[in-house]
């Protein structure tokens, strides 16, 4: 039941993009069709679901007190949480190299830049900061990797529609997209608040 | 008749280089009470007398009762709160006044601010006045607390129409619905002016038992003196609020106690025939669903839409049933629909043909998760007494993903359709 719990609760409730604004560079620079975010969000939900659970390990039997070392070693966390994501990024680069070459070229830069979105890293802290265990974490990865996927296909699919509106020159582009990630933030509000757990535990 | 409005409407006509502002207001007039005659100059193109104002007269019509009703209930609860005129018809001009004094500067603040904002971006781009605000500065009245301060109104009016709809390229090219925007506006940056058991009655200083009447020149002077020259009732300036009175809604006492805290308070009757504190247009459910029928005939909101919003809504109500968690969830599906403002949201709210889903798959998968979603909000959400605002607002977000969806799996079936065809003719 946690897991439902907190899955459903990253991907909606706490949306890492819409709740937190965090993972903004992609999430804008890669959404002006369904199609390239569709691939761009299957690379975050990847990325993330992988990494949580090996992050966790890492912090866990690594750089815990507890841990093979036995000494508190939580001050190389960022440094291999960054790590990890890297190597699984280029893993990811690689598997969308080889069976969609388009995909590749039009997501171009922004797939390598996935290791520094902060949208990554900040899952993997969070999970560090609320005391997730394996089974959390990784739940909190699929799930944060999902609320990523739906804002970024909600917003690509608005941007594509807006295409054929009268947007002030001023606003085109960018502008506009920054404007409607606010009125998407704010829709998503509609959910804050709900916690599964609280209706489970009666 | 007819004739002497036409003469009447090419006498005034303003010269459109030497006054291009005040041709603006006259042509948005002009058009409003008929067709522009104008054709194309090449090329046939099919005309329908059905243009986009006429639709959005439409939807004001279906209105109208809600507006009527809605100005007298406001009334009503006043005089309930009281404890005075209990019954529905006693003290009708007291009523009527009252209902007129709070709606009245609602409608003409929404009306001004927003129009005053289209007039001014017409001119500015140069075109003539879109008319898409008419509907919304129609529904904005109808989903506020009576006693809402104007300048908030005027406030979240200019949001909703500058950043909803302005920025985005003005009518017919909004994401989310312009009046939900405003609503969510005052709802997050004025909170207690729009939520909790203080607000759904008008004129009072608090509802507590025993404080008093907020009653202006109007009442005191204006109302009583022309009431008094007809030797009918007046009001009372003194008058204070009754005892054991605490004009909660059906569900804020829903989500205390469940179904048994509302029938405690209120009777099923009562809840359906809307003599409830709420907002002012939504409380009334018979009149809603003749509106709701008029729009579905005439064929301006989606039917579709409707029935799928209300399946939603109980498909998720059963699964709540079946959870049962707290006493809230517990509520049996048809008795939900008693409470809140799902009828309203369901006619006029969710239909708005720009906001929606285009495709006819599409309606129904939007329909259905509105319902779906809204459910959640009203039931397990501590933080909002009621989910059809939030709910059809992040639907809006989703309604162009839908579609998007809808059409390619349309392009794909179509695809295989005429691969399978072309197969079989090169076979034979």
């Amino acid at each position: 039941m946690d897991f439902v719990n907190i899955f459903l609760k990253t991907a909606f409730v706490e949306n890492l993009v819409l709740a937190y604004f965090l993972g903004m560079c992609s999430y804008l620079a890669v959404s002006k069709t369904v199609k390239t975010a569709f691939g761009l969000g299957l690379a975050v939900i990847f990325v993330l679901g992988i990494t949580m659970p090996i992050n966790w390990l890492i912090n866990t039997y690594l750089l815990g007190e507890n841990g093979v070392f036995g000494t508190d070693l939580t001050f190389l966390r960022f440094i291999l949480f960054i790590a990890v994501i890297a190597s699984m990024v280029q893993l990811v680069e690689m598997i969308v190299e080889k069976y969609s070459p388009s995909l590749y070229t039009a997501l171009g830069i922004f797939l390598p830049l996935i290791t520094v979105n902060c949208a990554i890293l900040g899952g993997s802290l969070f999970m560090v900061s609320r005391e997730y265990n394996f089974t959390e974490s990784l739940a909190f990865g699929l799930g944060g990797g999902f609320g990523g996927f739906l804002a970024i296909i909600a917003i690509a699919a608005i941007r594509e529609k807006i295409r054929y509106s009268n947007v002030p020159p001023a606003l085109r582009g960018l502008g506009m997209a920054f404007i409607l990630t606010g009125l998407m933030g704010i829709a998503f509000m509609s959910l804050m608040g709900i916690d599964p757990a609280a209706f489970s535990a009666n | 008749m007819k004739k002497a409005l036409l003469n009447f409407f090419s006498k005034i006509e303003p010269n459109k280089e030497k006054q291009p502002l005040l041709h603006t207001a006259y042509d948005a007039f002009f058009t409003f009470a008929f067709t522009p005659n104008e054709t194309t100059v090449n090329g046939v193109h099919m005309r329908d007398g059905m243009d986009l104002k006429r639709l959005m007269v439409h939807v004001v019509l279906a209105l109208q009762l809600c507006f009527v009703f809605g100005t007298y209930n406001i009334g009503h609860q006043h005089f309930l709160a009281l404890g005075e005129y209990t019954g529905f018809l006693e003290g009708a001009h007291l009523k009527l006044a009252q209902g007129l004094l709070k709606l009245i500067p609602l409608y003409a603040v929404a009306m001004i601010v927003g129009l005053g904002i289209e007039f001014f971006y017409a001119s500015k781009k140069g075109h003539a006045v879109e008319e898409g605000f008419l509907v919304s500065g129609a529904l904005i009245p109808l989903i506020m607390p009576p006693d809402l301060p104007l300048w908030i109104l005027a406030l979240s009016v200019v949001f909703a129409v500058i950043i909803g709809k302005e920025a985005f390229g003005g009518t017919g090219m909004n994401i989310l619905n312009i009046a939900l925007l405003s609503r969510v506006f005052v709802f997050f940056a004025y909170p207690t002016t729009i939520s909790g058991d203080e607000v759904w009655v008008s004129g009072l200083v608090a509802t507590a038992a025993g404080s008093g009447v907020e009653y202006g020149w109007w009442h005191n002077v204006f109302f009583n003196g022309i009431f008094e020259a007809f030797g009918w009732a007046t009001f009372d300036a003194t008058a204070v609020v009754a005892d054991g009175y605490t004009g909660a809604t059906p569900l804020s006492l829903a989500f205390k106690g469940g179904w048994e805290a509302v029938t405690a308070e209120y009777t099923t009757a009562q809840m359906w025939w809307g003599t409830i504190p709420g907002s002012i247009g939504e409380s009334c459910k018979p009149l809603i669903l003749v509106g709701a029928l008029f729009l579905a005939v005439t064929g301006i909101a989606s039917w579709r839409i409707m029935v799928g919003m209300l399946f939603g809504g109980v498909v998720m109500t059963l699964i709540l049933n079946a959870w049962g968690a707290t006493e809230f969830m517990q509520v049996p599906w048809y008795y939900q629909f008693y409470m809140g403002s799902f009828f309203f949201a369901m006619a006029f709210m969710a239909t708005d043909p720009v906001t929606a889903s285009g495709t006819t798959t599409g309606k129904w998968i939007y329909g259905f998760l509105i319902g779906f979603v809204g459910m959640i909000v009203r039931v397990m959400n501590p933080a909002y007494p009621e989910g059809w605002m939030l709910a059809i607002i992040f639907m809006n977000v989703f309604a162009p993903l839908i579609d998007h969806y809808v059409i390619e799996a349309n392009i794909g079936r179509r695809n295989k359709r005429a691969l399978a065809v072309a197969a079989t003719t090169k076979g034979a």
